[in-house]
């Protein structure tokens, strides 16, 4: 095997790695506060990976449900809660003790 | 006026009751609602909701209606909690009035009627209740107890109470329509 076959697809991919891992932002945390009955921002648009912080600024103890019901739930939040989730994909939530609460969050 | 359309004559009476209370006072000109007083009046329309709520939670079998009165029972603790805390803080005695007795007289009426009722018919009662009850508190705090409160820090309290009460009468409103179309 001549030299030059091998290094070749070595140093493609060595190219190749080196752009993905520069091309990857850092993954970023968000917050959204709950705040007056609602959450804030009540839309957010995220990158996979990134981290959704949220925090319960209400005296009255809240929740983030995914909108099925089936996928992810926070614990009930109490007054200066927090909880955070990592954003793989797309969803709408509300909360399940006011269910007029409604956030969604993009992930693009 | 055209608000009042929408409520029960019940509530109406509390409300128009509360509202006259407030409305007479204001016209002698005299300081009316001490802050002992507005404090009182809140924590004693908070405790009412929690006592439909506990009635709520002996007689109903609805799931949606049970898990709505645990959300008020909750809510309306916090909320005393948080008021009950601010007057230790300002060393003020929550002191009994004409309002808050006047809450109380009607309240009194009202878990009457509800105790009288069962199944579906109870559960409906109470959700009309608790829209028409929320509606009355909200404009009560609105329109009586914050302006008639001196302390910045028992307003801003008051103040952050209506979101929670709005959030209260549409989930008993979203209950109610629900339970219309059934
Ligand atoms: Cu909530």
């Amino acid at each position: 095997m001549s030299m030059h076959k091998v290094l070749f697809p070595c140093a493609l991919l060595l190219l190749t790695g080196f752009s993905t891992l520069q091309e990857r932002p850092a993954s970023k945390t968000h917050r959204v506060e709950i705040v007056q009955m609602k959450f804030s921002p009540s839309s957010l648009s995220v990158r996979p990976g990134d981290t959704v912080l949220f925090v319960n600024l209400d005296m009255v103890t809240h929740d983030v449900t995914e909108a099925s019901g089936k996928s992810w739930k926070s614990p009930p939040l109490a007054a200066k809660g927090s909880w955070k989730k990592v954003a793989k994909t797309s969803a709408s939530y509300y909360c399940s003790f006011h269910p007029v609460m409604k956030g969604t969050i993009t992930v693009k | 006026m055209k608000r009042f359309e929408k409520f029960t004559m019940k509530t109406a009476a509390l409300f128009l009751g509360v509202f006259a209370f407030g409305s007479t006072v204001l016209a002698q000109g005299n300081p009316t609602l001490s802050d002992a007083e507005v404090a009182s009046a809140a924590v004693t329309a908070n405790q009412i909701d929690i006592d439909f709520a506990a009635i709520a939670r002996e007689k109903s079998k609805d799931t949606q209606v049970l898990e709505f009165a645990r959300t008020m029972a909750n809510d309306h603790q916090a909320v005393i909690d948080q008021a009950v805390a601010l007057t230790e803080k300002l060393s003020v005695t929550p002191k009994d009035n004409a309002v808050s007795q006047q809450l109380k007289a009607d309240a009194e009426k009202t878990k009457e009627q509800l105790r009288a009722k069962s199944g579906k018919a109870f559960d409906k009662a109470y959700i009309d209740n608790e829209v028409a009850y929320h509606t009355s508190v909200i404009a009560a705090v609105k329109d009586l107890l914050i302006p008639e409160t001196e302390n910045a820090e028992l307003k801003d309290l008051l103040m952050s109470v209506v979101p929670a009460l709005e959030a209260h009468l549409e989930h008993a409103k979203m209950i109610q329509q629900k339970m219309s179309k059934k």
